[in-house]
């Protein structure tokens, strides 16, 4: 039995041997267990190997035959910066030449070791001036700064004769914004704002097929959109990575706490109104086909310090339109102190309700028929929208005892929208750009466009100030 | 344990543990590292328990994250490369039981408490973190690499030579 065999192979007692010498079978059982760490040495390799295949293999490869190479650069290396060029490295063609970025302790090491990972060779420079000196060869430049840099920023871009993908929100003043498209007409370079919802396949899905062609929801007469965010920590920095005050102050951050968080900052940003509800108030005016014609607002700073943070932390908004087709009360709302309900659009007419957003997780597409809507079983055969939802409300009533008024609307039928995005968010707006780059696509966020949405948004924190309706002028949104 | 005696199957199943749980312990490691991005705040933030405070507290310390990041990424290789090799397996294995403290009182399974991170099992208050604990235990005091492993030429190395003989001629 296997406890008699271990008794007859008792082992002397371990580390009691005294002095001894080592010999043949020590170094053997010594290095027994080295193996192991071969092994585990070509497992990883495997491991590395299939995820620099899988990579490969979702990035489109890279400059596949007749795709001319483009060389670009990056302003701006800080979250942002990274999205975009997580999107960048999926998308063929593109060589990086440069990144730029203030904080050369931290973000520009970061991105530049990330593309020398993808074997890009790009120079890192801390002036954007002195980039624009060096790389002659650029054909593109990206930038992702905090917003009151991205005048200065695409101005001079343009003006060295670069495309320019800017992020949103364009500027932050009006002014700013106009020296950029006025700065676009003049070079005549092309100008992306990065509104990515524009370039979203969903998004121009429901657009084009299910508003302008189907017309589905038949006459739009209210929206609701909302962008809710949990309560999060300031960010910061650990002390060694911290930039020099002289740094700070010459690109106009009093402290690091500031360059950190310059969104919730006057001056430099324009709180969640701006980051959050852009995105989505563009949106409407996208779906509506004109802009605004008043907004009323209201908001404040409820939750966060004061100190630290000078933008308001929620914002609710309504907005007037008057569309061909009549009037629209559009409702925005951004919180940033409980994130349930995340960010979605939606879009209510008197056939059926459209609710749509960016997120792949939460409020993908969905879209509703009022019973008193004429049939959709052509759209449904054209694959535009999912075969409906079959309602219980019948057996659902009965399961919970509860009983309905005669008064309430039979629940719609839910209709899913069959469109996924199964690239990163920013990725086709990219693509747009460096396609419109190549002269083989039209812009989908011109600087015009750009302009028209900083113009709704940014009224917004006047509205809040002034505490009354403020109205648009048509000329309001023209340059 | 210094004296104790093991049956060479005993030993053999040990050595097969410790280089298993180094292993594990090596990946978690270079995993970590490997990754642009990763950090223990996420993990830190939702923390749960009595030592919630204290990881919550952490977590908003940008100085500290970043050593506190440092330390499991390359503590965790380290510690893992040393026990597959059987090397100063003692130390080791202490460090990797504190790592595992610390793991576990961030998120220990207790009676009540429903995380929204998805686990991949059934705990009630021992969970994998405790079990591999357990296992390093069972490593440490066992110092199993003198056995099979690197120690064993070390301890050799160290103790090959007698110590000189005291001769007292003057007796």
């Amino acid at each position: 039995m296997a406890g008699e065999e271990d008794k007859n192979k008792v082992m002397p007692p371990i580390a009691a041997g005294g002095p001894r010498k080592l010999d043949r079978r020590d170094v053997l059982k010594g290095l027994s267990t080295v193996p192991a760490l071969g092994l585990f040495g070509y497992a990883w390799q495997q491991q590395r190997q299939y995820d620099q295949a899988t990579l490969q293999a979702t990035a489109a490869p890279a400059a596949a035959g007749d795709v001319q190479e483009l060389n670009i650069a990056l302003i701006g290396a800080g979250a942002q910066g990274q999205v975009l060029t997580d999107a960048m490295l999926r998308i063929p063609g593109l060589r990086f030449r440069a990144v730029c970025d203030v904080w050369t302790e931290y973000n520009l090491r970061r991105v530049v070791n990330i593309l020398r990972r993808f074997k890009h060779e790009p120079n890192a420079y801390e002036d954007y001036r002195e980039m624009l000196d060096k790389e002659k060869e650029l054909d593109a430049v990206v930038i992702a700064t905090p917003d009151f840099w991205h005048a200065p920023h695409t101005v001079e871009c343009l003006k060295a004769g670069k495309h320019v993908y800017c992020e949103k929100e364009m500027s932050n003043t009006l002014e700013g914004a106009r020296s950029m498209v006025a700065a676009a007409r003049e070079t005549g370079k092309l100008l992306q704002i990065g509104h990515q919802r524009r370039s979203n396949p969903r998004y121009l899905h429901c657009y084009e097929k299910l508003l302008n062609e189907a017309k589905l929801l038949g006459r739009i007469v209210t929206i609701n959109g909302q962008w809710n965010r949990a309560v999060a920590a300031d960010l910061g920095a650990p002390d060694r990575y911290a930039i020099p005050e002289e740094r700070l102050k010459q690109y106009g951050f009093k402290n690091m706490h500031q360059f950190r968080n310059w969104r919730w900052y006057k001056g430099l940003g324009g709180g969640p109104i701006v980051d959050l509800g852009s995105h989505q108030i563009d949106i409407y005016t996208w779906f509506l086909g004109t802009n605004p014609s008043a907004v009323m607002a209201s908001g404040g700073l409820l939750y966060y310090d004061p100190a630290t943070h000078e933008w308001y932390d929620t914002v609710m908004v309504v907005y007037d339109y008057q569309t061909p087709q009549g009037p629209v009360k559009a409702y925005y709302q951004t919180q940033t102190t409980n994130g349930s309900q995340g960010y979605f659009e939606n879009f209510m007419g008197d056939q059926g309700t459209l609710l749509i957003s960016e997120s792949e997780l939460n409020y993908a597409g969905k879209i509703y028929r009022d019973p008193n809507a004429p049939a959709w079983d052509e759209w449904i055969q054209k694959g535009y929208i999912s075969a409906p939802k079959l309602q219980e409300l019948q057996s659902q009533e009965e399961k919970s005892g509860a009983i309905a008024d005669v008064r309430e609307s039979v629940s719609p039928d839910e209709h899913t929208v069959p469109v996924v995005l199964r690239d990163p968010y920013h990725q086709p707006h990219l693509q747009n750009f460096f396609d419109a780059v190549r002269g083989k696509a039209k812009l989908n966020c011109p600087p015009e466009v750009g302009y028209e949405s900083a113009v709704s948004v940014l009224k917004v924190n006047e509205a809040i100030d002034a505490k009354s309706i403020l109205a648009f002028k048509p000329e309001d949104f023209h340059i | 344990m210094e004296g104790a005696t093991f049956s060479r199957s005993a030993m053999i199943a040990i050595t097969v543990m410790r280089v298993l749980v180094g292993w594990h312990f090596m990946y978690e490691g270079i995993a970590k590292l490997t990754s642009s991005s990763w950090s223990a705040a996420g993990y830190l933030r939702q923390a749960r328990g009595p030592a919630a405070g204290f990881f919550r507290w952490l977590a908003a310390q940008p100085n500290l994250l970043a050593y506190a990041d440092q330390i499991t990424m390359w503590g965790l290789t380290i510690v893992g490369a040393l026990l597959i090799l059987g090397l100063f397996t003692r130390l080791s294995a202490l460090a990797g039981i504190g790592f595992l403290v610390l793991f576990y009182a961030a998120n220990p399974p207790f009676v009540g408490y429903f995380y929204s991170l998805p686990s991949e099992g059934s705990y009630l208050i021992v969970n994998k973190q405790l079990v591999e604990l357990g296992a390093l235990l069972v490593i440490m005091v066992t110092g199993s690499g003198k056995y099979a492993g690197l120690d064993r030429i070390v301890h050799a190395l160290i103790t090959r030579k007698p110590a000189p003989a005291v001769v007292s001629p003057a007796r």
